[in-house]
């Protein structure tokens, strides 16, 4: 291996196309990396250490290709690796080798990885092309089906060039492809243990066997989920822990106060109603901050009475999103005026507020569109609520008095959660409330969520300027020009109100002050990768 | 008395029966759908039709219904979808253990502290004493264990940090740990029922201290302690008994209380996160361990009461 070569080339060839590549820009700091450690570690690490942190949500499988929750993904993600990886540097946002060394792009279809040496899955095979291979198909075509399946669609050839390198052909440049491809909300580009697959089929997600920090231990349900060092782990001095145990708990409170007392050392996830109480205890450290996320009320497009753009607007200009903050997020988020998010920085405009783009809250516009509305009577809708969420019914009980502004009357209807999904996913309801969390790049926030035929469209927006425009940014890969579709697309959806369109949310973790080093990454993660305990 | 015996085994087994058909029925009928909350937001028809299928969920209730009923009597629970977890290891061995130890502990200290606080009432009756220990025991009533049990971690597992907040450790491999992280939860759990005992005890203590077989005994000249302890004492265990069989219902439903509060691995924790998750093999096999549970205490309660009183030896 020639780690300096390499570095050469492909400097060249950015140098060469560094106007349109910058979208990859964590290329660059990247090799850097690979310049450094390209050969796996040499140096054992020390391993001391147990660290216990409390996990309050649902875990429902540590199969990264099949979850569907980041709490899981919390925990997945120090057992496995990507490809790329996601690393923060407190302002930016950038994707970086993790499994690859480096990664290399023959022309805007084409991208070739090559893979470090000698790393090896925790059951000691090794991990390579067959292996990344092997795992890129089980997400695109394995059965039963990936959820993140799409996200691997446009992937046309997977070609194994050598042991140490894969070649992947995509069907159109392809600009999601960092995000895909990283361990962490791309969950598709999870590089699992061919052999572990092959043993426990579907018992894996309760096997997991990846080549991350940690190794799985054990999973007792409603107990703890154990994990321990991998002392082969190939980034070198890592990791610095022994184990790691994430204990299960449904009691949020028992948790902060099993963290107060120095029976466990964190929480994956500090609701926002505690983070006062945490501020005040001087041995806690708080981590947290606006991430990649927007909330909204959800308007059902498909039928009467919102199928009525002028009713929708006037929704959308009545949510006074001040008071939303204060009382419904703990005065902890920050109003948003788009779904682009604060960490996606490329995209995201941080004078967004006196840009006039979006929407916010104008009680004469609400009114003066209600006037425009078909229906001038009062209006009765049914708004689906649930104990769910960051803040469960607390944004329905605020935002029904807003409505009664505007003389909509919202009939707030309790249903226990799996009901809330089974009624969503079905359209059933006039408005609900949600929230979609952890994205890194505009495509995964808006695109899904709102093509006329999306899988999570469950409002039924139709907008096919909408679609276009989504379709297109996907395929560009300069990050200007990208950013000015997705601003087109996103105003489109603002503008013709297909939701109403809330908050930012900051999301928290909290660790005890004896645990140090660990490196807040604003996707929801927990990697336990650099912490130690003293 | 066999006969009789007999005749009560045998409507357990239809009491049994009636309450695995209804709940197994009830779950099915409640909206919320097992296949959609496991495989997520995203998937297809195919994946969805497969995992039916597999589940036999498509099949008629009936044949569900006998399928699992032969299944789990032969001890084969099947494997929960969502956890993938053999649900005889995880409900039987390590859930259901955890729910016994908290709540035969929270028993033991609810009769170690309710019965001598019920007789010193009964003997001191009318005094302060007596009406301190009321004002107690409808306190405990009132209480939400809930609230009392966060109130006791905040006290005691985070000012005075002498307990620890929560956890379990089986007392049958580490005895004192297990005791020791059993004892705010066992609190928790227990103070509705040294309520319970403590007024029950007084006021059928009163009443057996009337009977002249009483006034015969400090008639006899026996000492006091012995009249009250002995002979009084004795006559409680009945209605002490019949009261915490059927009282066993409330201590099962405060487990799950307690267990959350106090993160404790058990069966209430099990049935929560089964139920939100439409587990429905798992919740079966939950409220069919509560009901035997509960159908086999009270049968011990109907058959212990010849050993407790012997009138009932003679049967008519």
């Amino acid at each position: 291996m020639k780690p300096i070569d390499h570095k050469k080339v492909l400097a060249e060839r950015l140098s060469a196309r560094f106007g349109r590549r910058t979208v990859l820009k964590g290329l660059g700091a990247g090799l850097l990396t690979a310049a450094t450690t390209g050969a796996p570690s040499v140096v054992r690490a020390q391993q001391s250490g147990h660290i216990k942190i409390a996990s309050i949500k649902v875990i429902d499988t540590l199969d990264p290709h099949f979850t569907g929750f980041l709490s899981s993904i919390q925990i997945i993600n120090n057992i496995h690796n990507g490809l790329l990886k996601i690393v923060y540097d407190g302002k930016n946002v950038t994707f970086e080798p993790d499994l690859a060394e480096s990664w290399d792009i023959e022309d805007e279809k084409v991208h070739v990885f090559k893979l470090r040496e000698g790393v090896m899955f925790h059951d000691g095979t090794p991990c390579d092309a067959e292996a990344v291979k092997f795992s890129l198909l089980r997400v695109k075509e394995g059965e039963p089906k990936s959820p993140h399946a799409w996200k691997l669609e446009l992937l046309e050839t997977i070609e194994i060039v050598d042991p140490l390198t894969i070649k992947l052909t995509f069907s159109q440049p392809y600009a999601f492809l960092p995000v895909a491809l990283n361990g962490s909300t791309g969950r598709a580009g999870t590089i699992v243990s061919p052999a572990a697959v092959q043993k426990y089929g579907a018992d894996y997600g309760r096997n997991p066997v990846g080549t991350g920090p940690f190794k799985f231990v054990s999973w007792k349900e409603n107990d703890a989920i154990e994990l321990e060092a991998n002392p082969d782990y190939f980034e070198p001095g890592l990791p610095k822990l022994e184990r790691a145990t994430f204990v299960l708990m449904n009691e949020a409170s028992t948790a902060l106060a099993a963290l107060f007392s120095g029976q466990i050392d964190g929480m994956t996830d500090c609701p926002m109603q505690l983070v006062d109480q945490v501020e005040a205890f001087p041995n806690a450290n708080l981590y947290g901050e606006i991430e990649g996320n927007y909330t909204f009320v959800g308007m059902n497009c498909k039928r009467s009475p919102f199928d009525d753009i002028n009713l929708r607007r006037a929704v959308a200009w009545a949510l006074d999103r001040d008071t939303l903050v204060q009382q419904a997020y703990f005065g902890r988020a920050q109003k948003a005026y788009t779904p682009i998010s604060p960490p996606m920085t490329e995209f995201f405009d941080p004078d967004i507020a006196t840009s006039g783009r979006g929407q916010w809250f104008d009680l004469e516009k609400a009114k003066s569109f209600r006037a425009k509305a078909a229906n001038q009577g009062e209006i009765e809708a049914v708004y689906l609520m649930a104990e769910r969420g960051p803040v469960g019914t607390r944004v329905a009980q605020t935002v029904a008095p807003m409505l009664a502004e505007i003389g909509i009357k919202a009939k707030l209807e309790l249903v226990e959660p799996a009901t809330w999904v089974k009624r969503r996913n079905a359209s059933d309801f006039d408005l609900y409330d949600f929230e979609w969390v952890a994205d890194l790049d505009p495509d995964e926030t808006l695109y899904p969520e709102f093509k006329s035929d999306g899988a999570w469209n469950f409002g039924g927006w139709v907008n096919t300027d909408f679609d276009d425009l989504c379709a297109q940014a996907q395929v560009e890969l300069d990050p200007a020009a990208r950013s000015t579709l997705y601003n087109k697309a996103e105003d489109l959806l603002m503008d013709e109100a297909g939701i109403a369109i809330m908050a930012h949310m900051p999301i928290y973790k909290v660790f005890s002050t004896k645990v140090k080093g660990f490196q807040y990454i604003p996707a929801d993660l927990v990697n336990l990768h650099t912490v130690s305990i003293g | 008395m066999l006969f009789k015996a007999l005749g009560k085994i045998a409507q357990t087994f239809v009491v049994l029966f009636v309450v695995s058909v209804a709940s197994f029925g009830l779950l099915k009928l409640a909206p919320g759908d097992p296949i959609q909350i496991m495989l997520g937001s995203e998937f297809s028809q195919a994946s969805y039709d497969s995992l039916r299928a597999e589940l036999g969920l498509d099949q008629p209730f009936l044949v569900q219904y006998a399928n699992w009923a032969i299944q789990f009597v032969q001890g084969n629970w099947g494997t929960s979808y969502v956890a993938r977890a053999e649900i005889f290891t995880y409900a039987f061995k390590e859930a259901l253990p955890v729910t016994l130890t908290l709540a035969s502990f929270s028993l033991l200290f609810a009769i170690l502290v309710g019965v001598p606080l019920g007789v010193l009432s009964a003997i001191k009756k009318d005094t302060i004493f007596d009406a301190g220990s009321a004002v107690l025991a409808l306190t405990g009533t009132a209480f939400p264990s809930f609230l009392l049990g966060i109130l006791l971690i905040w006290f005691f597992a985070v000012k005075l940090q002498i307990f620890p907040v929560m956890g379990y450790v089986s007392p049958w491999e580490n005895f004192w740990l297990g005791i020791y992280h059993m004892i705010l939860p066992g609190l928790t759990l227990s103070t509705y029922f040294i309520a319970m005992i403590t007024r029950l005890t007084r006021a059928t203590l009163i009443e057996v201290l009337e009977q002249p077989y009483i006034a015969a005994a400090r008639a006899r000249g026996e000492p006091n302690w012995r009249v009250v302890w002995v002979h009084g004492v004795r006559n409680i265990a009945m209605p002490l008994v019949t009261i915490l069989g059927l009282q066993l219902g409330v201590l099962l439903q405060g487990t799950v209380l307690t267990e959350t509060v106090f993160n404790l691995p058990g069966v209430g924790q099990m049935l929560t996160s089964a139920v939100l998750g439409r587990e429905y093999l798992v919740v079966q096999a939950g409220v069919m361990m509560t009901a035997v549970l509960f159908i086999g205490v009270n049968l011990l309660v109907d058959l212990s009461y010849p050993f407790l009183d012997p009138r009932l030896r003679t049967s008519k």
